[in-house]
């Protein structure tokens, strides 16, 4: 029962999160029909399973909430911003609510109280007519998804005598809906020519019913063999409810022949057309609510829900299977087997697809963090009384879903700093000609190997000698610094700097841009600032498809084997080794002159020194660095595997990866390896 | 303190012993997946000389410590009888896979939680906390070691009781919260 408790809360989780995006949609849409469905419907589907677990509070909650929607969807009411206001305070509140059902802790209680007065507040505005008018909805509501189906049902003559009595089919059909069904006699011959033990009589049952006509032949699924079954859809609405339709065919007698169902099908047709000159609504309404529940029905196969640690075993599984294969390939190379040559080559190709399929699974779209942020930017511009068109962009774009967890934060933070400090209040922006709502752009999209996700707004832009003279009062700089206007921007990724002039509650509460920057880091991604006084500014992160598979460059210093990821590497020189200038730690390559670091000096390496060294070019941040190797042995497709807790304090490996052969590679982390450079460079420096 | 309840229920009753030098130590073989033979090593350059490097696991990344080092003895060439244990340990509360180099593994025997006798902290070179209990085998102290904690990362520097005031004043609360 827990557990099933624990699956309800996941499923309410994820419907609270859709019910908040359609709401957002609402409020900028209040009149997009389908959205107002939506809401009703995860509404009603939460209340559905809340009640099923016995959450009594949640479910009289979102009956009462539900009331409201059903009121608009059948456009008894308009939607306000006050509804949508409390509805999303509702949605917060449920959230909390959802682990704590009989309201125990803080003050959930109260707030359910205040929040249950309102809701009824705005059910009753409309005064007394309110309880008849849900009621009356309630049976149109009915009316519309009912349907009416014409059954007719022959037994065979021996049903009987396998033991079932058609008669209870009947009964289960009218349990099915509103039913009329008629006997039909004419097989029954004169009295002394009748076997008491044979069927004789058939039925034709008219049945309005909400059920789908599968479920109409489920009901005769054990008599299949035994009789002649039609079950046909005759209308999309209550035919029985029509007086004139059961007079018309409903009055026969035991004697008479079996309805055409094509009188039928004319009937209702004209019927229809009747009606749409009275008023044209009805029809066309009535098919388009069977539609979209037939698409739901679909969507709702389309996936399976898979808990993440079975797809990160499989992500395990298919690493090594990725490593297996390698050494597979490498043994059919030196046996020289046609043959084992052949396999090889085809388990190669499966492991590549397998390995693509895999990692497909751990990428989800960045809209589920998207979303997340709509209602963010919402509830601080009311805050901070802005007003703030959120624009998402490219939310079909797909990430691994580690990074996506490990972004939110960092992105959240970015928002809130436009939102902050970026756009201006609406006078100010009136002033600078600029339209008194401020515009932010949140966007994703696709380049090569690599997501980029840009967020910008069209604010005042960062003002870079505030920047200056910031940096300069925290210390961070000296006062007579020479610095380019990137590397001012960059300050504002210095540990504590923060130009907030007061702090508010929305940022500038110590957490800085710094942490933005680590996280990002962390995750292998880069972040750039373009910024520009009074037209805005633009934060890119940069971010690689999945953190495990990198594709790099196999190298070798001394014994052992490194990868240097290909994303970074700018060039290869070859060079002999006393070419090198090891004292000034420079080299010159096509007329320009490198820093130059030798990992053989680095990692402390005794082997004997080649005669000819490789330098591999790497770009960090707008910087070139060579670093010297002894050997480059050709690309190679990293599955890359942490060293583990013990080595956390390591600087220059990111990772290891297990080459075909069972050898390892260490991965090397360029940018860190820069960065240390440039410490023990400036260090140097200074000693000069 | 997984491994004192598993002893309890009378699931774990059997010891591995390995030896550094002429030293005998025992592990519960809980946590004891295997032995392997030394394999080639990658060393990580600029890491702590007691981090031996990494190896290839079946295809996992295992990073290896040097016990001797760990046990404030020398580094020493290896021998036939070198190989290292392959050992489970609980990490901030998170089980993680360690190799371990010793001299040589000796036996694996069984022992009663009545016959092991609380560790005497004065006369012997080891702090407290790392040692469980000593067994008496013939004529010799077999240690039985806390490995969780002999291979922490915090404890990642030697055991040895040199040690003591480096490390000193976290180390008390860990004792009070093993109690």
């Amino acid at each position: 029962m827990d557990n099933m408790k624990h699956i309800y809360i996941e499923e309410a989780k994820e419907l609270f999160e859709s019910l908040e995006k359609s709401l957002l949609v609402l409020e900028k849409f209040p009149n997009d029909k389908t959205a107002i469905s939506e809401v009703f419907r995860i509404m009603h589907t939460i209340k559905g399973s809340s009640g099923m677990f016995g959450y009594t509070n949640i479910t009289q909650f979102l009956h009462n909430l539900e009331t409201i929607y059903d009121l608009i969807r059948n456009e008894k009411r308009q939607l306000s911003k006050e509804i949508l206001d409390v509805t999303l305070q509702s949605l917060d509140h449920l959230k909390v609510i959802i682990h704590d059902d009989e309201l125990i802790f803080g003050n959930n209680k109260k707030k359910h109280n205040e929040l249950l007065i309102t809701i009824e507040f705005l059910i009753n505005e409309n005064g007394a007519e309110k309880t008849e008018s849900i009621i009356e909805n309630e049976e149109a509501v009915s009316s519309l998804e009912w349907s009416t189906y014409y059954i007719k049902f022959i037994p065979s003559v021996e049903i009987l005598k396998k033991g079932t009595n058609p008669l209870y089919l009947i009964d289960e059909l009218h349990s099915l809906g509103e039913c009329i069904a008629l006997p039909r006699m004419k097989e029954l011959c004169s009295l002394e020519l009748t076997d008491p033990s044979c069927c004789y009589t058939a039925w034709e049952v008219f049945i309005a019913s909400n059920s789908s006509i599968e479920t109409l032949k489920e009901v005769f699924v054990f008599v299949e063999n035994e009789c002649t079954l039609t079950v046909s859809e005759i209308a999309p609405f209550n035919l029985i409810a029509d007086k004139t339709f059961c007079n018309t065919f409903c009055s026969n007698t035991l004697e008479a022949d079996f309805i055409n169902t094509e009188d039928i099908n004319e009937w209702v047709d004209n019927q229809i057309q009747n009606e749409n000159k009275q008023s044209n609504s009805k029809a066309i309404t009535v098919p388009k609510h069977y539609t979209e529940i037939i698409n739901q029905k679909e969507k709702s196969i389309t996936s399976i829900r898979v808990s993440s640690d079975k797809l990160d075993e499989l992500m395990g599984i298919v690493s090594e299977l990725v490593t297996t294969q390698a050494g597979l390939k490498l043994l059919a190379e030196n046996t020289n087997n046609m043959h084992l040559d052949a396999f090889s080559e085809t388990i190669e190709k499966l492991t590549r697809r397998l390995r693509d399929v895999s990692f497909g699974m751990t990428l989800i779209p960045v809209n589920t963090m998207f979303g997340r942020f709509q209602r963010l930017v919402r509830d601080i511009s009311y805050d901070l009384n802005k007003e703030i068109d959120f624009v998402t962009e490219g939310g079909e774009t797909e990430l691994d879903k580690t990074i996506i967890e490990s972004l939110t934060d960092p992105l959240m933070h970015i928002l809130r700093n436009c939102l902050d400090h970026g756009i201006e209040n609406a006078e100010e922006r009136k002033k600078k000609g600029k339209s008194p709502k401020g515009k932010i752009t949140l966007k994703a999209y696709y380049s090569g190997a690599s997501v980029y996700i840009q967020v910008s707004d069209d604010g005042k832009g960062i003002d870079l000698d505030k920047i200056r003279s910031k940096a300069i009062e925290k210390g961070l700089i000296q006062h007579d610094s020479i610095m380019s206007d990137k590397e001012i921007l960059e300050l504002i990724y210095a540990p504590g700097f923060s130009t907030a002039e007061k702090i508010t509650g929305v940022s500038g509460r110590g957490v800085g841009m710094d942490v933005v920057k680590r996280n990002i880091s962390n995750l292998h991604g880069e972040i750039s600032t373009e910024t520009e006084i009074d037209q805005g500014s633009k934060f890119s992160i940069k971010l690689p498809l999945t953190l495990s598979i990198i594709d790099g460059l196999l190298v070798k210093i001394g014994n052992v084997f490194y990868i240097i990821p290909l994303s970074v590497v700018d060039k290869c020189y070859e060079v002999k080794r006393n070419e090198l200038d090891n004292f000034n730690k420079l080299i010159v390559f096509d007329g320009n002159q490198i820093p130059f670091l030798d990992l053989r000096v680095e990692f402390e390496v005794h082997e004997k020194e080649p005669l000819i060294q490789h330098v591999i070019v790497v770009n960090n941040e707008d910087r070139k660095v060579g670093l010297g190797i002894d050997s480059i042995v050709g690309e190679y497709q990293a599955v890359v595997k942490p060293l583990g807790k013990h080595y956390n304090g390591q600087d220059y490996i990111s990772g290891a990866t297990i080459l075909g052969d069972g050898t390892i590679a260490l991965v090397l982390d360029s940018n860190r390896i820069i960065k240390r450079y440039k410490i023990n460079h400036l260090r140097t420096e200074e000693l000069v | 303190m997984t491994q004192l309840v598993a002893t309890e229920k009378g699931i774990l009753k059997s010891y591995l012993t390995f030896q550094l030098n002429e030293e005998k130590f025992a592990v519960n073989v809980g946590q004891v997946i295997e032995i392997v033979e030394v394999p080639n090593i990658t060393k990580i350059p600029n890491s702590p000389t007691y981090l031996l490097g990494v190896i290839n696991l079946r295809g996992s990344i295992l990073p290896v410590v040097d016990a001797r080092i760990k046990f404030g003895l020398k580094a020493n060439e290896y021998t036939v009888n070198t190989c290292i244990l392959v050992l489970q340990l609980l990490l901030d509360d998170e089980q993680i896979m360690l190799g371990a180099l010793v001299d040589a593994v000796n036996e694996v025997f069984d022992v009663e939680q009545e016959q092991i006798q609380p560790f005497p902290a004065i006369g012997t070179s080891y702090k407290a906390e790392f040692i469980k209990g000593v067994i008496k085998d013939k004529d010799q102290f077999v240690f039985i070691l806390n490995i969780d904690k002999v291979f922490s990362v915090m404890e990642m520097e030697s055991i040895k009781i040199v040690q003591e005031n480096i490390i000193g004043t976290d180390k008390k609360e860990n004792q009070k919260t093993v109690e």
